[in-house]
């Protein structure tokens, strides 16, 4: 009896399950991106990024209406009702520093800077 | 006694793997669903290069400016030259071809108690099937609210939100 094609066979299934091995792991990779991807948009960098900007550009443009809840009151509001995002922020001025504790939280990131500059 | 035998094995494995996997890929294929799991990375970018965008807009163009070109064209309600600036940001590419990148900006202030938001420039008319991605850039400006035309208003210094909608046409 010949049985040359029972190791054919053999030999078959063994490669083939090494090749859907390397498939599984290219497939895994689309799925690793679209995971990076959704955790990037979630995390709100540039939010972070431009309410921090704006609120210490406030500071140089506007020095004496800063604290005059004006300005204030607008990104605080504005945060609320268009990004659901609070914000909170409040400064000072001790020995020719100005210090600003500021505050961003948008349900998923929360993120507090205290920014101190001459 | 070392033979060759096993050398043709393997051969004629790698052959039968290939027809085998072949012929599941075949019956696979006919069956799967199709998820556009991937469009996100696309958004991503979309979003990312319209930040960079109202960011650049958003910082003086030398330092002898007083303001920044967003100040400037939310200081005089000028939608038209926002329109020229925004669109050659998203849409310029090296060479002489340029992208189909469409928006639809506004502008968010807040009245008092009320927070307004006004349509402030936009390239299409949105249809409601756009895939569209938002993002957002604070600008401080003198400037009632809602908007006025006629340049910077003295003693109204306000912080404005504007929100872009991008989309790819």
């Amino acid at each position: 009896m010949n049985d040359d094609a029972q190791w054919i066979i053999l030999m078959g299934f063994i490669v083939s399950f090494s090749l859907f091995f390397l498939a599984t792991v290219i497939d895994q990779s689309t799925l690793v991106g679209q995971t990076t991807a959704e955790n990037v948009q979630d995390f709100g960098k540039n939010d972070i990024r431009d309410t921090r900007a704006v609120i210490i550009d406030a500071v140089y443009q506007d020095p004496t209406d800063f604290n005059n809840q004006n300005i204030q009151t607008d990104i605080e509001n504005i945060s609320l009702y268009r990004k659901g995002a609070i914000v909170n922020y409040s400064s000072s001025s001790y020995d020719g520093y100005t210090i600003i504790v500021m505050h961003y939280n948008n349900g998923v990131t929360v993120y507090n800077e205290t920014w101190t500059s001459p | 006694m070392v033979d060759d035998r096993g050398q043709l094995y393997t051969i004629e494995g790698f052959a039968a793997a290939i027809i085998m996997v072949f012929t599941i890929f075949l019956v696979l294929s006919s069956t799967t669903v199709y998820t556009p799991g991937d469009s996100h990375i696309s958004n991503l970018q979309l979003e990312q290069l319209g930040h960079d965008v109202l960011w650049t807009m958003n910082l003086p163009p030398a330092s002898a400016s007083a303001q920044s070109l967003l100040q400037q064209y939310i200081g005089e309600n000028n939608a038209v030259s926002f329109n020229t600036t925004f669109m050659n940001g998203i849409n310029n590419k090296t060479g002489f071809a340029t992208d189909t990148l469409q928006y639809s900006a506004s502008v968010t202030c807040r009245d008092g108690s009320n927070i307004i938001q006004t349509p402030f420039a936009y390239s299409r008319n949105m249809t409601g099937r756009e895939h569209a991605v938002r993002v957002t850039q604070w600008v401080l400006v003198q400037q009632t609210c809602p908007l006025s035309p006629g340049g910077p208003i003295p003693g109204n210094p306000h912080a404005m939100l504007v929100e872009v909608l991008l989309w790819r046409e």
